[in-house]
């Protein structure tokens, strides 16, 4: 049950400013954030900055090409969330990087950037967990209390809640995450990327009309996903399938690409919300946090919505600023790492492709 | 391979930036870093020429980033805390 008992905070407030930059490159974006703390408890976003790197319709991101766009723009990025912060890398506390989960090439030339950063201010690194900053990114700004978190993205996809120093994953996919699906669907009816596939969906998706049926995999506590992506595309291989719309006003047996979005939308959302709504019902919590990039969704906060108001409870959600992979979740929670006296040694600064949610000591909180 | 670098600073920090990650295949592939007044010495030994190709490859690139990074920020960093 969250506690009923005050726990005191272990994180004390600071008694002077602390500044921190974060960078972020853990996909296909690269962010820089500079966020503050002050004395009297308020944390304010400086500046976060972001370039996305965009593949042309049908295609996907690849680790060296996207390593490649990160090592073209993290300099420019950087450079602007200085400026806009006004604030020089003098000033920061700590320079916070993704040390992981993610793509291991991109990863590595954040890395790169961070530790040389590093050792011309010499200023302490401080190595942080993408999964942890979008939570705590997604409980500064909505200030929800003890949430259940539905993390979902092109990445990763699950269900985290906090119990005793670590953030716990109650349920998650079993191979590929919600987003992926769906960037991967868009790929086959050739959707284009800009600004993100999943946008794009959730726009085609409006204008659809027919539910098709399509597997609903939910497995105890976790979902899949892979099963659900192999029955959409096969649907595109159909007979009865128009890519152009209906052929005449007598073509009535048939769907479009915005049907199949609509119903692979509608299919993945119910299935997100029951599992969240288990994890609800087993600590009995009032609250969801929805973060990630797949978390900006209109049609996703209202389902959540829905079931989170028939249990009485509430989402909380972030947009596009912080949904999407930024600095600022990164400068944030490295922060909050920092403060708690806790930094990353050079020599134990590599990036890893796998790092779980629950192998942070959450330090910072009670 | 011989880097020269504006000082000797800037070529330790360049080794110690890429030498904290480990090459993706240790066992075929010897690395040596070292530094010599301002400049950054790389030796390479790998069993292929295909190899040796794709690690310099590597190795080039990320040098070039932090190469570009202290091009960037050296100067201001050199210049301590000038509001």
């Amino acid at each position: 049950m969250p506690g009923k008992i005050r726990k005191r905070s272990p994180l004390k407030r600071p008694e002077r400013p602390y500044i921190a930059l974060g960078l972020e490159g853990s996909a296909n974006k690269f962010g820089a954030g500079i966020i503050r703390h002050d004395p009297d408890g308020a944390m304010t976003v400086l500046s976060n900055v972001r370039h996305t790197y965009i593949t042309p319709p049908g295609e996907g991101f690849l680790p060296r090409d996207t390593a490649q766009h990160h090592r073209e723009w993290s300099l420019t990025v950087i450079n602007d969330a200085l400026k806009k912060a006004n604030v020089s890398l003098h000033e920061v506390d700590c320079i916070c990087f993704t040390k992981g989960p993610g793509m291991g090439a991109p990863l590595a030339s954040v890395a790169l950037v961070a530790r040389t950063l590093s050792l011309l201010y010499n200023k302490p690194l401080v190595g942080v967990n993408h999964c942890v900053g979008h939570i705590e990114m997604g409980r500064q700004i909505t200030g929800a209390h003890n949430p259940v978190v539905l993390y979902v993205s092109g990445g990763n996809t699950q269900v985290i809640a906090y119990s005793q120093q670590r953030y716990r994953i109650f349920g998650e996919t079993l191979d590929i995450a919600v987003g992926n699906c769906l960037d991967r669907f868009a790929r086959v009816i050739n959707l284009s990327n800009d600004p993100s596939p999943g946008y794009n969906i959730e726009q085609e998706a409006k204008k659809g009309t027919r539910l098709l049926p399509l597997p609903y995999t939910i497995k105890g506590m976790d979902v899949s996903m892979s099963g659900i992506l192999s029955s959409t595309e096969a649907y595109t291989t159909d007979k009865r399938f128009r890519p152009n719309g209906p052929r005449d006003a007598e073509d009535t047996d048939i769907f479009t690409p915005q049907d199949l979005c609509f119903s692979l939308q509608e299919t993945v959302y119910a299935m997100l919300v029951e599992i969240t709504e288990r994890a609800m019902a087993h600590i009995g919590s009032k609250e969801v946090l929805i973060v990630g990039g797949v978390g900006c969704n209109e049609r996703l906060q209202e389902m959540m919505g829905v079931m989170a108001g028939e249990r009485g409870g509430q989402v909380f959600a972030t947009d596009e600023r912080f949904c999407i992979d930024n600095g600022i979740m990164i400068a944030q929670a490295g922060l909050l790492s920092y403060r708690m006296g806790n930094q990353t040694p050079l020599a134990k600064s590599t990036c890893t492709q796998r790092f779980r949610t629950d192998e942070v000591h959450v330090a910072w909180r009670a | 391979i011989r880097i020269p670098f504006a000082s000797e600073r800037h070529a330790a920090i360049a080794k110690q930036v890429i030498e904290v990650d480990k090459e993706l295949q240790p066992q075929d592939v010897k690395r040596d870093l070292s530094v010599d007044g301002g400049t950054l010495i790389a030796t390479f030994s790998t069993l292929t020429v295909r190899l040796s190709r794709l690690t310099v490859n590597a190795f080039l690139e990320n040098v070039d980033l932090v190469v570009r990074t202290i091009g960037e920020f050296g100067e201001n960093a050199e210049n301590g805390a000038a509001s």
